[in-house]
């Protein structure tokens, strides 16, 4: 009655989520402070958000098969998450470095969030090896 | 740094590149290679001069504030220092918001793009892009048509509009007139339906006067004005009538003048040249011109005279249509004639009013000789606000009969044909009898009590006409309207005078317009209601 399920993973997916969620706003409400105060024309404005909510609509799959399974000591599921970590650590690199206009708040979140994605990926590896041997 | 592309571009077209070192960048350096005073960052200063400053009027120079860490080129003065040196400082200076830019991919963002400059290749785009109504290209058919005619479109009627240019084969119809200072310009276009009279001054000499062009009559009915825009139909400049004026002033109408009389320099003048052109335009109701005539004046100038003046005028009349002068539109127009009228006798009661150019409501016209009896016929036209009080004297002996001289007198004061009706607004037109106010005539005569049986010979002296006018309409834009006109004649006895003795008495004639407006009322319109109704079926299954 060994437990394979990663707990540190399980901790990491539920404040990632809450963190997003924060994220995601505070995001939002820093471009539209971006496109009052700079010069912001909708061509460049656009590309940024569709990048965002992008992210936004990556996130909910991934926590939730990561979830599933870790909670269900299946791999499959682990792995797809883990493909779509790689698409959202794309996604977060751009608003980090190749937006429009990067504010040192932008670093700071984007940054966060790249470290938590990079744990929560180790420790995906380390589910999966332990699920599969 | 740099743009180095755009650099490159702007070496090639002669424009400066920008400038975005701090270092380098100094804004109150505005003399060329000389020192500004006060100026810290000026190159052009030597330490000499910057130890005569004061401060520094700019103290920092640095990019946008936003970015996070960025160059600042600092000036100061050290003013302890003997003599006093300039500091110049190069920091990095942190904004310590959290909002601040910490990098931007957007290249726009920080420094203002230099502007594309305009080569022949890409003109056209720019125009295109930039270039609003006010760069527009010219209107069609302006000046001398290079351009090949269009395709000829049946369907499409073509029609001069209100102002267009009118016409010409070579290029408008020109009305000289004076542009900027009283010189004449021959480049002023007569607009259709623009009623227009200028006067400006052409300078002359007698030795050239055959070759100016304004002062030929050639030159004003040379070419001929296309019916409408863009056609080929024309319609050539007659000479209605000449009138050649003569170095004095006199003018003289030249009897069944046709021809073109060209100018003729003749010993010591300079004759047929033109003093003024009267253009009359005949058009049609659908906007194509059918006739041109051209009424001259012609003058001579001696060899003294360096400039002439010349007046030209322009009028439109209708085809088929026998204009009457409006005189306001509704309300009349103070200093246009008030206009008036008769009702033809024997006609039924609906029909319209008989007005010419004779029937205007006239007044008496003072002349320098002041005599009643030698100035029959002298009448001015009554305007429209303007009070006027005018007279005679009439000298009467005892050898006039009293009737004769009161009916003579009437005339005098009354004029040949004194008109019933006047019209109430500037343009009520002759077939509405309700726009026409009757005038009303008073009979004051003055008689002696006691000699109220007698009848003596009354005579009129004084003629009063009183025109009562109201503000009509709206509070902003108010129209004059006659509301009553009241003639009153005031006659006097005429006591019988001993033989050879004369008596002289005055005879005058007055109109006085009074305003009679009521004070405004402003009317606000009334709050609208709210109408709240419920659909009939509202409550469907249970009504």
């Amino acid at each position: 009655s060994s437990q394979l399920s990663s707990l540190p993973l399980q901790i990491l997916f539920y404040v990632n989520g809450i963190y997003y969620i924060f994220y995601f706003l505070a995001t939002l409400a820093m471009i539209v402070y971006k496109s009052q105060v700079f010069s912001y024309p909708d061509d460049f404005l656009a590309p940024d958000l569709v990048v965002l909510f992008l992210m936004a609509i990556l996130e909910v799959p991934r926590l939730y098969l990561g979830c599933k399974g870790n909670l269900t000591e299946e791999e499959a599921p682990l792995g797809l998450s883990l493909g779509v970590t790689v698409g959202s650590v794309v996604l977060c690199v751009y608003l980090l470095a190749w937006q429009t206009y990067v504010l040192w708040a932008d670093v700071l979140l984007n940054a966060v969030l790249l470290c938590a994605y990079g744990l929560e990926s180790g420790l995906k590896v380390m589910a999966i090896a332990a699920f599969v041997s | 740094p740099a743009d180095t592309g755009g650099a490159a571009q702007k070496r090639a077209s002669g424009a400066p590149a920008p400038v975005t070192d701090v270092a380098r960048l100094c804004v109150c350096d505005l003399l060329v290679a000389r020192c500004d005073a006060n100026c810290c960052c000026d190159p052009d200063c030597s330490p000499e001069e910057f130890s005569l400053f004061t401060s520094c009027s700019v103290p920092v120079v640095v990019g946008d504030s936003h970015l996070c860490r960025q160059k600042a080129a600092v000036y100061s003065l050290d003013v302890e220092a003997n003599p006093p040196e300039r500091i110049f400082q190069l920091i990095d200076q942190v904004n310590p918001s959290i909002f601040c830019i910490h990098a931007t991919n957007y290249k726009q963002a920080l420094h203002l793009r230099p502007p594309e400059m305009p080569t022949p290749e890409n003109f056209d785009r720019l125009l295109d892009e930039f270039g609003s109504a006010a760069f527009s290209a010219e209107p069609e058919g302006w000046g001398v048509a290079t351009e090949a005619p269009g395709p000829p479109d049946a369907n499409e009627t073509r029609s001069y509009q209100y102002g267009a240019p009118i016409q010409t084969e070579d290029a408008f119809l020109r009305l000289p007139s004076p542009v900027v200072s009283s010189w004449c310009s021959d480049a002023n276009p007569a607009g259709f339906l623009v009623n227009q009279a200028t006067k400006c001054i052409r300078s002359v000499s007698v030795e050239k006067c055959d070759s100016i062009q304004g002062l030929s009559m050639l030159f004003y009915i040379n070419s001929s004005i296309l019916a409408v825009p863009k056609s080929s139909q024309m319609v050539n400049v007659t000479v209605q009538s000449i009138v050649v004026q003569s170095l004095d002033g006199t003018r003289t109408l030249l009897e069944g003048a046709d021809g073109l009389r060209l100018p003729l320099a003749l010993d010591e003048l300079c004759l047929n040249i033109v003093l003024g052109v009267s253009y009359h335009i005949t058009y049609t109701d659908t906007g194509a011109i059918i006739e041109a005539a051209a009424a001259f004046v012609l003058g001579a100038i001696s060899k003294e005279a360096l400039s002439v003046q010349q007046s030209f005028q322009i009028s439109f009349t209708q085809a088929n249509t026998k204009p009457v002068p409006l005189s306001g539109n509704p309300g009349y127009v103070v200093g246009l004639p008030v206009r008036a009228g008769f009702r033809p006798q024997g006609y039924p009661f609906l029909a319209g009013l008989l007005t010419n150019r004779h029937s205007q409501l006239t007044i008496l016209q003072s002349t320098p000789s002041q005599d009643c009896l030698a100035a029959q016929g002298a009448r001015a036209p009554v305007r429209f606000g303007y009070n006027m009080i005018s007279g005679c004297k009439l000298r009467i002996t005892a050898a006039m009969k009293c009737q004769p001289l009161a009916q003579t007198l009437l005339d005098v004061l009354k004029g040949q044909s004194f008109p019933e009706y006047v019209a109430s607004f500037g343009n009520s037109q002759a077939q509405d009898v309700l726009d026409w106010v009757p005038i009303t005539h008073l009979h004051i005569s003055e008689q002696r009590l006691s000699n109220t049986l007698q009848s003596s010979c009354q005579i009129p002296v004084s003629l009063g006409i009183e025109v009562k006018w109201t503000k009509y309409g709206s509070l902003v834009n108010p129209q004059a309207r006659i509301v009553n006109v009241t003639a009153t004649l005031s006659s006097t006895t005429l006591k019988q005078l001993p033989s050879g003795r004369e008596r002289i008495i005055p005879v005058t004639s007055s109109v006085v317009f009074t305003d009679i407006s009521a004070p405004a009322e402003p009317g606000y319109k009334a709050w609208p209601t709210i109408n709240i109704k419920l659909p009939f079926d509202f409550f469907y299954p249970f009504v």
